[in-house]
């Protein structure tokens, strides 16, 4: 649905898409800029939008004392380990789901992605906690990537389950004819088909796992102690630093600014999931 | 259509049950146990300050629900819900009929829109503390540029709430545009093409026509935002900690505080139920709006 509209439509149009641009995009910069300045330029009144005198010496505080370099490599454990078995299990049950439409844990296994969608994570975290440190397994980063893996396996479950049932059956059959293994038809024929599907399935899970904050919180705290605990840390000390808060804000969304800019369309599709049907 | 052609139906109840396990194992160890221990525990006086405890009965259900502190968190919950929606529906709406002409350069701008909803949540409320600050934020500081008295958003317990509400929308009415875009662009022609031949303007075909048949994508939006209202947490927690005193202080930071505050671990188990039990009738519209 396209319509050519007139001169004026087309400038009211323009008018809206220029202001709420501005308006997403200035709060990045903002940030981006504040963790360039001084300590004496972050405090100057008015306001100066743009220029001024530029250092690093925010980001060499933020790396001074190592955690954050700890706290990236943490997160970035966490979040692969936390993909893969998310992804992994994932997709398993989306195949099932796909391709048998009738099975005796369907229906509960569907209503649980719902209830693990729609459920506040502390509900969960309360009596998880309980568990975790009854188990002596508090501040263990696998005890974090397991946990990430199950809340965000609804997210995996739906988006495999649209890609798979894009695959023709008959191609499965017909190999099936052939005296092809179960195995054998998952390897050769679902996965390469399914493979972009895959990817931006990994890509989408892995930013959920990467901007997950309330577990951490809660079921770590030194070992496990992922980026955004360490970034959320800047408010929760006594004196506000802001241009080091600014830096560690600003090293957080680089590269997710990055990754958006590269694999928009597969983040997409997973952003409208569970919401809207395909 | 192929059932001569399917494998024999043992070894297709096998796989399916073996592709399902690993799901389940997951599901089981750090959800539907979890639950269940929460349940048990909500039934007793547990805390993290006494390591003994005993059954209760329902006196933690009975102190929440005639707790301030419980209908006050009901009421702020309700009141982001409300208000996220009021700037978020039309905005979306607005946006993504903007988007959807497909102007030239509308890929850039839609890039940019998105961006905001990937962030990491701490990151943005870090971001909206150091434009919101009183001290020398770059808000107060251009109101006060063009004479006009700066605003305390994040110390007044009425501000609080609009900024939670301000931030929670910067992020994700990008959101709602995208399932309002998706709603458009499934809309069927039929209708469109007789509004036209009807002589029917713009505003009367979006009044009459389009805005009627997006009320299902309408409902899901709606539904969803409720949804994360109750769950929002990280923009909070950062940007008020649901201060001042309790102004922002929605279901999930309430549930947070009685249990990693207060420590008063079955009191927090018996919020957590009560949460999941006030969210049933939204799971069941979910699953009505995905069949």
């Amino acid at each position: 649905m396209t319509h050519n509209g007139t001169r004026l439509g087309r400038i009211a149009a323009y008018a809206i898409l220029g202001i709420a641009t501005l308006a997403a995009l200035f709060p990045i910069y903002w940030t981006l800029l504040t963790s360039l300045r001084t300590r004496v330029a972050i405090f100057e009144t008015p306001p100066r939008l743009f220029g001024g005198e530029l250092t690093l010496d925010n980001y060499r505080t933020v790396f001074a004392d190592g955690q954050f370099q700890a706290s990236l490599i943490i997160t970035i454990v966490v979040t692969v380990l936390a993909t893969l078995i998310a992804v992994v299990s994932g997709s398993f049950a989306a195949y099932a789901i796909a391709r048998r439409p009738r099975f005796r844990t369907r229906r509960p296994f569907e209503g649980m992605m719902i209830l693990v969608r729609a459920m506040p994570g502390i509900v969960i975290a309360v009596p998880l906690f309980q568990i975790v440190v009854g188990l002596g397994l508090y501040d263990q980063p696998i005890v974090l990537a397991i946990t990430y893996a199950a809340i965000n396996l609804p997210f995996a479950v739906w988006l495999m389950v649209g890609f798979i049932s894009g695959i023709p059956v008959e191609l499965e059959e017909s190999a099936r004819v052939d005296g092809a293994s179960q195995f054998r038809i998952l390897r050769s024929i679902i996965l390469p088909l399914v493979a972009p599907g895959l990817a931006a399935t990994t890509i989408f899970v892995a930013l959920l796992c990467w901007n997950e904050f309330l577990m951490p919180l809660i079921l770590a705290d030194q070992a496990g102690k992922t980026l955004p605990v360490y970034i959320a840390g800047f408010v929760t000390s006594r004196t506000i630093e802001y241009g080091a808060m600014a830096a560690a804000a600003s090293l957080a969304i680089i590269p997710i600014a990055i990754v958006t800019l590269l694999v928009q369309r597969q983040l997409v599709r997973g952003l409208s999931l569970g919401a809207v049907k395909d | 259509m192929s059932s001569q052609q399917e494998p024999p139906p043992g070894q297709v109840r096998r796989y399916t049950a073996a592709y399902l396990s690993p799901g389940w194992l997951l599901l089981l160890g750090v959800v539907i146990l979890p639950l269940l221990l929460g349940l048990w525990i909500s039934f007793r006086n547990g805390s993290l300050l006494t390591p003994t405890s005993e059954f209760v009965g329902l006196e933690n259900y009975r102190d929440l629900l005639t707790s301030s502190a419980f209908w006050d968190s009901v009421k702020v919950t309700l009141i982001i819900s409300i208000l996220s929606l009021a700037i978020q529906l039309p905005l979306g709406l607005l946006l993504a009929i903007v988007v959807n002409r497909e102007l030239r350069g509308t890929r850039f701008f839609r890039s940019s829109l998105l961006m905001p909803l990937l962030l990491t949540p701490v990151a943005v409320g870090l971001m909206w503390r150091l434009m919101m600050n009183v001290d020398n934020g770059v808000i107060d500081g251009t109101l006060e540029m063009f004479g006009l008295p700066a605003i305390d958003w994040l110390g007044d317990r009425t501000m609080a709430v609009v900024s939670v509400v301000i931030v929670d929308s910067w992020q994700n009415i990008a959101f709602v545009m995208l399932l309002m875009l998706a709603g458009l662009q499934a809309l069927p022609v039929s209708p469109l093409e007789a509004a036209q031949v009807d002589g029917a303007n713009t505003f009367q075909k979006y009044r009459h026509v389009i805005l009627p048949l997006l009320a299902p994508v309408a409902l899901v939006v709606v539904m969803i935002r409720i949804i994360e209202s109750v769950k929002l947490f990280d923009i909070i927690y950062i940007l008020t900690g649901g201060g001042p005193g309790t102004a922002t202080q929605n279901l999930s930071l309430l549930d947070y505080r009685l249990g990693f505050t207060f420590l008063e671990t079955s009191r927090a188990a018996a919020l957590g139920v009560i949460i999941t039990l006030l969210m049933f009738p939204l799971y069941r519209l979910w699953k009505k709006a995905n069949p």
